[in-house]
């Protein structure tokens, strides 16, 4: 695993006070502690895992806080030499792509002509996907054309990937090719 | 006692990447609210109870004829005379050692003599319902995230701005940076100036703005209106003595519909945040 | 990007065309903002001010679709004014080399053009060669074939005032930026240019950067820190997918794929005797080629046949680029389709016709985190009629960049590592696990199979575990490659070899996993190691390179041309090039032996091409109008690119300027990204930007009844959308070849999926690409503007 480092934090120098200590200047009838006392720090015991965003092309270093199965927090990394802790609009609300309610979360498949999704398990839409591809490759593949040896399909396309991980981007163009395809594009055309 | 300390903005190093908008909701757990089209990249009008900070875009043609396309964070002053401290019935605004100004939310009534009365028009009112469906109104402003600030952290804001735009530190440190600053810009700008107005007895927020505050709509001399103060420093304390702390907030309300004017504004000169 | 993100800090002058980094790329600003603190100057040139204007020192607006005139008449000034680094010039770029006699150029068009088939031959174009096969040269520059003296012919048409007339440019801007920029040919001083899809998304897209190229080459301002050609990317991986091939005309590490037109192609030997140039790095080629069938085939490829070369697809004769791909979809030749997170229902150009296109799909996959336009397309929502659209679609919910591990390459080939920090929402999967768990059920299907069909994919090694779980390591080690004889990875693509004794999935990596347990995509030591250049911080292709070409940071015997732009040097000493970055070249050849000024080490004579007869509209940059203009060419006769595809019929239809006069330009905001399906779905990022806009001048608004905040309607020759006007200062009028024109712009992240909705803008941008890439030209079309109501 990743080893932290997070002492290049932007700590205040404090002059020696403690959050303990720091007490809210108290006027009049003010007993309470502020508002700002009132809620358990934020990221208190959160576990702290480095990223880099997913938005554009400058690869900017995120820390993303987990609690409690959830993102709580995300905020730039002061380690990375390229954002030195900071981050775009984008970048911050990195987080919602975690909480966002309108992440999917099943796979979800649409019968010819009809006009709604139907919830599907996994195994049963890889294998159908599986099978597509076969049988679409099967009667289109062209093993050799005027004497030459082509081994290609032209009826299927794989399109995208600039948002893939390296090791992804490499096992779809491994694969692709691997079955014939050559109408395979990605986001760096358009 | 701990240090004083000042966000210090310099509009004229922010790109307007409205990370700080972004940066202090995730920080606060703000939630989202709907606006309409502004007409421009701006999102909000103005900073409100779920909107604590808001990027202004301004579209100025400069004395030169030229074309000035200015940006500015725009959130709570922090005011070292505060008019909200000044006329909050219930005591619920206080200031922090760092200099930050704080709501009580235990303690806030809803009442919105703070909202009325911020010569700034930063501060807010949420209603909500409690369990029994109840309406219920608290106000809501920039705490300069002094939850992080407690923990030795900088305001979220601060934190993730990339250009450096803006800084927080020594209250000293800060103004003579934006002094300097000002002294650097005055060729590109000629009406640079650092606004820490001390009509309000300096802020704990202060600007190196590229042009005059009006131009941001911002007042030129705001004051803390001395109806607060008369309020603050006088019939508050009678009142208090008088009928004790709990109903202070029925006597405000009669005060202060006596005393403000219907909009609560008392400041002069400077234009308007419309 | 020749440099990176960091170095940025170091130019004395960065010229902004065709980006706006302050809104797209908002981090380079934190480096910008560190050169403008250093004294340095930048300058912004868009034909609107935007935030990037704004913070510029400079701006000049320029009409879309006319930056070669613009940089036109900057390679004139340069030349005339003598502002040059003519040392850098005469050794490190092809400027004495003589070019033959069947060169020509006569009114737009150069020499072997042929009208019906659109194409040149570009035999006619070829440089000098002695009888030894190597260029003939004349140093002194001034024979009149030298490749500089016919730059110098070929711009010298383009005057101040041509070049005003057909930009719009006012002359005192031209003049302005055309001084400052040039300023960095003085030694001690570097000037960057930073372009995004401002400068790509036009049918002159590749002679757009080719300009660029002949404009630093003459500052002498590649190599440089401070310096090169930085193209800023606009996704977190868009450098890595393209490095990793996935491309139709490329496997990985840039390496053409074999194809049934060439009939050389027909075997690996002819493959590579075709493909291998005598000289420059690529002289290697064989070594990448075998090396990286060796990763996909295996014991299968073997010396006998030809390391399974014959296994690889070979496409025809015809573009499969992704144009032409919605084309033939659009004409029903595709059966299936996969989508890996992307939506050309929003994204793709004439977006409307990209959609009916994906009704014609027997069947489409769609793996993202949402339910996006494309994946929706079906829908009454989406305009569709369902019960008329027999497309089968399988939506597979896909883990976020943090809920799975692997690593991405930024636009400055940075190779950083993403740690896993939650499990993925729901039922979603890495993108890893899904490719991988799809290839094993595939290998099942054709278990036993002995048609010919299944041979080539049953050859195809598929060795990352047995389970539906992908192991990313095995993954990573078989990019950067193994020694077959001792079992080891291999520590850079220096140690492959052509026999079948090496294998690199990805020949441009090969060293960033160089032994066991030391993936260095993972390296977090961030030292500066010297310029700013943390060499520690993860791994940076090829071979850890910050920046590339740096050997032309140093003269011709090996010294910095000055200590400010310092960055490697022949230490005589220690007999090898040292300083503060890994050495673009090779590190023990003094300046002395045969080849050791060769600094642009990957092309071949190690010189950087002013002249390029590679290009497929002609070896200089001419001027063209973009494929729908409001005004003639003012250059030539010859109005449009003679090389780009045309696409005619219902596919792509043509606005005239008569129905259409105004100008349309997409673009992007900072608080949202390329399709808006990640950002529309996020609602801090919903809540800030929620509107579909088009920004128009206040003179084109007074002209068209149009008040601020007013919907309106933008029609082009595709199609119609409305939108909310954004009235503005920020946009003016342009003056061009003596009437006015006006721009408008909007952004294309909307559609009617998300927390927030808009108009597609792509429902406007035509089917037409570049001559060379084939990129869609977003960036200048023609519209009509009226009021909503």
């Amino acid at each position: 695993m990743v080893e932290m480092n997070l002492n290049r934090r932007q700590f205040l120098k404090l002059s020696g006070a403690t959050a303990a200590t720091l007490a809210i200047v108290e006027l009049g009838f003010n007993e309470q502690k502020a508002y700002a006392k009132s809620k358990e720090f934020k990221i208190a015991k959160a576990t702290v895992t480095p990223t880099i965003c997913c938005f554009c092309g400058v690869g900017c270093g995120i820390l993303v806080h987990t609690k409690d199965n959830t993102v709580v927090y995300t905020e730039g990394d002061p380690d990375n030499p390229i954002n030195e802790g900071k981050l775009c609009s984008k970048g911050t609300t990195l987080r919602q792509l975690y909480t966002s309610e309108k992440r999917m979360t099943k796979p979800l498949y649409r019968a010819p002509g009809s006009d709604k999704w139907e919830e599907k398990d996994w195994e049963w839409m890889l294998d159908t996907i599986a099978k597509r591809t076969k049988e679409s490759r099967d009667k289109s593949f062209i093993v050799s054309e005027n004497g030459v040896t082509v081994n290609r399909t032209e009826k299927i396309a794989s399109l995208g990937g600039a948002a893939l991980d390296n090791e992804e981007t490499y096992l779809v163009s491994k694969l692709m090719r691997g079955l014939g395809v050559v109408y395979l594009e990605h986001q760096a055309r358009i | 006692m701990a240090k004083e300390y000042v966000k210090f903005v310099d509009v004229t190093k922010c790109d307007g990447c409205k990370a700080c908008m972004v940066a202090c909701k995730n920080w606060n757990d703000l939630p989202v609210e709907e606006t309409a089209f502004q007409g421009s990249a701006q999102s909000h009008p103005k900073t409100t109870a779920d909107t604590w900070n808001v990027l202004q875009y301004i579209e100025h043609e400069n004395a030169g004829g030229g074309l000035d396309y200015l940006f500015r964070h725009s959130s709570c002053f922090h005011c070292t005379d505060a008019a909200c401290e000044k006329v909050c019935p219930e005591n619920a605004i206080s200031y922090t050692d760092f200099g930050s100004v704080v709501i009580d939310q235990d303690k806030c009534v809803g009442c919105g003599y703070c909202v009325q009365n911020c010569p700034f028009e930063v501060i807010s009112l949420k209603e909500y319902k409690d369990k029994n469906g109840k309406e219920y109104r608290k106000a809501h402003k920039c705490t300069m995230c002094t939850d992080r600030l407690e923990e030795g952290l900088q305001p979220a804001c601060v934190t993730t701005c990339h250009t450096g735009a803006m800084e927080f530190g020594d209250k000293e440190a800060m103004i003579r940076k934006a002094e300097k600053r000002v002294q650097e810009i005055k060729g590109r700008y000629p009406n640079a100036q650092v606004y820490n107005p001390q009509g309000v007895g300096g802020t704990h927020t202060v600007y190196v703005l590229a042009e005059k505050p009006s131009v941001y709509g911002l007042p030129e001399n705001p004051k803390v209106p001395t109806s607060a103060v008369a309020w603050k420093d006088y019939a508050q304390p009678i009142g208090k003595m008088m009928l004790g702390a709990t109903t202070m907030a029925l006597v405000g309300a009669f005060v202060t519909n006596k005393l403000f004017n219907k909009e609560g504004k008392e400041q002069d000169g400077g234009g308007s945040n419309e | 990007m020749t440099n990176h993100w960091n170095d940025l800090q170091h130019t004395d002058c960065a010229l902004i065309m065709g980006a706006n980094p302050a809104e797209n790329h908002p981090i380079s600003f934190r480096w910008l903002t560190k050169a403008k603190e250093n004294g340095g100057k930048i300058i912004s040139v868009d034909p609107r001010y935007t935030r990037t204007s704004a913070v510029s020192d400079i701006y000049a607006p320029l009409r879309s679709g006319t930056d070669i005139a613009f940089l036109g008449g900057m390679i004139k000034y340069a030349l005339e004014n003598n502002l040059i680094h003519k040392e850098y010039v005469v050794n490190y770029t092809n400027a004495p080399f003589i070019v033959a006699d069947g060169y020509d150029f006569k009114d737009g068009l150069f020499s072997g053009y042929d009208q019906a088939k659109r194409t040149y031959d570009k035999t006619k174009w070829a440089l000098a060669a002695g009888p030894d096969g190597k260029p003939v040269t004349d140093p002194t520059l001034e024979n009149p074939r030298t490749v500089f003296q016919l730059l110098k012919k070929h711009y010298s048409r383009y005057d101040l005032d041509t070049v005003s007339s057909v930009t719009g440019t006012p002359k005192e801007d031209l003049l302005k930026v055309y001084k400052t920029f040039c300023e960095t040919s003085k030694v001690g001083k570097a000037g960057t240019i930073l372009y995004a899809m401002g400068t790509t998304q036009h049918t002159v897209g590749s002679q757009n950067v080719r300009a660029y190229a002949i404009i630093q080459m003459l500052l002498g301002n590649i190599g440089l820190p401070g310096g090169g050609i930085n193209a800023m990317r606009g996704e977190s991986n868009v450098q890595g997918s393209t490095d990793f091939g996935l491309l139709w005309d490329n496997l990985t590490g840039y390496l053409a794929i074999p194809k049934a037109s060439v009939p050389e192609h027909a075997t690996l030997d002819g493959y590579l005797k075709k493909e291998t140039p005598p000289s420059g790095y690529w002289s290697n080629r064989p070594k990448f080629v075998v090396s990286l069938l060796k990763s996909w085939y295996a014991q299968n490829a073997t010396a006998e046949n030809e390391f399974g070369y014959q296994y690889l697809p070979k496409p025809g004769s015809k573009n499969y680029s992704h144009i032409f791909l919605f084309k033939a979809m659009y004409n029903k030749e595709l059966d299936g389709a996969f989508l890996w997170g992307t939506n050309p229902v929003v994204g793709g150009p004439n977006a409307g016709k990209e959609k009916e296109a994906l009704g014609n799909l027997k069947w489409l996959v769609a793996v993202d985190l949402w339910e996006t336009e494309t994946a929706a397309f079906w829908k009454k929502e989406a305009g569709s009629d369902p019960s008329k659209i027999n497309t089968e679609v399988f939506l597979l919910p896909a883990s976020a960049s943090f809920e799975k591990e692997g690593s991405i390459s930024n636009s400055s080939r940075w190779m950083q590592y993403r740690w896993k920090a939650i499990d993925s929402k729901g039922e979603a999967r890495p993108d890893l696990d899904i490719i991988h768990e799809l290839a094993l059920k595939l290998k099942k299907l054709y278990a036993g199979d002995t048609s010919a069909q299944a041979s080539p994919f049953l050859a195809l090694d598929w060795n990352f575990g047995n389970g539906p779980e992908c192991d990313i390591d095995l993954v990573a080690k078989e990019i950067n490659g193994y020694d077959l004889t001792t079992g080891k990875l291999l520590p850079g693509f220096g140690a492959l070899k052509a026999d079948g004794t090496t294998t690199s999935g990805n020949w441009i990596y090969s060293g960033f996993y160089p032994e066991e347990g030391k993936n260095k995509s993972k390296n977090r030591d961030n030292k500066d190691t010297g310029g700013h250049h943390y060499l520690y911080w993860s791994f940076a292709w090829p071979m850890n390179r910050r920046v590339l070409y740096n050997r032309a940071a140093a003269d011709l015997n090996g010294n910095p041309w000055s200590k400010e732009k310092a960055i490697i040097w022949w230490d005589a000493i220690q007999n090898k090039w040292v300083g503060n970055d890994v050495p673009d070249f090779n590190a023990t050849l003094a300046p002395t032996a045969p080849g050791g000024t060769g600094a642009i080490m990957m092309n071949k004579d190690g010189v950087g091409l002013l002249y390029a007869p590679t290009m497929n509209e002609g070896p200089f940059p001419e001027h063209y109008e973009p494929f729908e203009s409001p005004v003639p060419n003012a250059f030539s006769s010859v109005e449009l690119n003679p090389a780009v595809v045309i696409h005619e019929g219902d596919f792509n239809k043509k606005g005239s300027k008569g129905t259409y006069p105004i100008i349309a330009t997409t673009y992007r905001v900072s608080e949202h990204w390329q399709s808006g399906s990640m950002t529309r779905n996020q609602e801090w990022l919903s809540e800030i930007a929620g509107y579909m806009f088009v920004e128009i001048s206040e003179e084109l608004a007074k002209e068209k009844g149009i008040k601020n905040k007013d919907k309106i309607i933008v029609s082009s020759a595709r199609g119609e959308i409305t939108a909310y006007a954004m009235v503005t200062k920020r946009y003016k009028p342009f003056k061009v070849r003596g009437k006015v024109v006006h721009q408008v712009g909007m952004p294309w992240h909307f559609g009617y999926k998300g927390y927030v909705t808009g108009d597609t803008a792509n429902r406007l941008t035509p089917h037409i690409g570049d001559a060379n890439t084939q990129i869609p030209e977003y960036k200048a079309f023609l519209c009509d503007v009226r009021r909503a109501d």
